[in-house]
């Protein structure tokens, strides 16, 4: 069951991961590694059964066309994982928010 | 002349959605949902796929009408007689999600070639990983506009009485190249025939030759 509209924590995440202004102006964009890896998330998931992944493409076809529409379609896995992980309550959003904080001042230590 | 070795720079920017990968990531491995050796290893798994997969079905075809005919007519299908199953992508490791898969047979009339327009789509349960300069714009903006001049960037040249068709891959459908078999192979078996169906015959930038096998490294006297 998915939610009627957006969570918070996610439609955040828009503001710098750019907006969805047209798929052809995707043509100049060269898949960025981060992407490869959210793959491999995807498939343990469903390798370990917590989420099958024609579950999850119809998921992600649902939730890409409707509430996050605005969003890049290359980012559709990750905003639908955290949007299926909030749903099922396998984390919260302040959960959510408070890892990504921690994970960018990882990641922007020298 | 630059240097070849200077250190890499970081990125300037890091973006949000990578930060939200790594986030989701690390919570599914907090609440054990899977384990970070399961995440490495299947990357590492998926990362060592190759061709081999592909150059079977098409070897296969080559020899067995039967196959060939099953193959073109359900590519998903007709997969599992090779032990790749599209359906059951985690079932057999298969680092894809559920697709379509098509082949495409090449005739003497028609050239096939695939690309993928918006993002890398690629078939990997049976190509592997695609090539860096399959997922460069360079080459998803210009094949779907220029095909035959970027084939012939490719060395790759047909007379204009030879269509070219460029499949755009897409997150629900996949395409292979099924190439033609080329002169000189006659009584070959699947196993020599296999060697000579190279990934770049899989994906139409390149033909099949008796004389050229790419798991050997090209040498002065081998080869055209």
């Amino acid at each position: 069951m998915t939610a009627t509209q957006g969570y918070e924590v996610i439609l955040r995440t828009l503001k710098s991961g750019g907006e969805r202004v047209g798929d052809l102006d995707d043509t100049d964009r060269k898949p960025d590694p981060w992407e490869s890896a959210m793959q491999a998330t995807c498939e343990c998931l469903s390798w370990r059964g917590s989420w099958d992944n024609l579950e999850r493409r119809h998921t992600e076809d649902e939730l890409g066309e409707t509430i996050y529409d605005q969003f890049p379609v290359h980012s559709r896995s990750a905003i639908t994982t955290a949007h299926t992980f909030l749903d099922r309550g396998i984390v919260s959003q302040d959960e959510l928010q408070e890892k990504m904080t921690q994970i960018r001042a990882r990641l922007e230590r020298s | 002349m630059s240097d070849p070795h200077k250190p890499i720079q970081a990125s300037e920017e890091i973006s949000e959605f990578e930060v939200l990968e790594l986030a989701l990531r690390e919570l599914a491995i907090e609440k054990g949902l899977f384990s970070a050796e399961d995440h490495r290893r299947f990357s590492e798994w998926a990362e060592s796929i190759g061709p081999s997969n592909g150059s079977k079905m098409v070897a296969k075809a080559w020899t067995d009408p039967e196959f060939k005919k099953r193959l073109l007519e359900n590519g998903t299908e007709a997969s599992k007689e090779v032990g790749i199953d599209w359906t059951d992508p985690t079932g057999t490791g298969t680092p894809s999600d559920y697709t379509f898969f098509y082949v495409l047979e090449n005739t003497p009339q028609v050239h096939n070639v695939i690309v993928c327009t918006l993002c890398s789509c690629y078939p990997r349960p049976v190509l592997g990983m695609s090539p860096d300069w399959y997922r460069t714009p360079n080459y998803r903006r210009r094949m779907v506009r220029r095909p035959r001049e970027v084939l012939a960037e490719f060395g790759l040249h047909f007379p204009s009485d030879v269509e070219v068709r460029v499949h755009d891959s897409n997150q629900k459908s996949r395409f292979m190249v099924m190439p033609m078999r080329p002169e000189g192979t006659d009584g070959w078996t699947e196993e020599q025939l296999e060697k000579i169906v190279t990934r770049d015959t899989m994906i139409g930038v390149a033909l099949p030759s008796a004389d050229w096998d790419a798991s050997k490294a090209p040498s002065a006297g081998g080869g055209k």
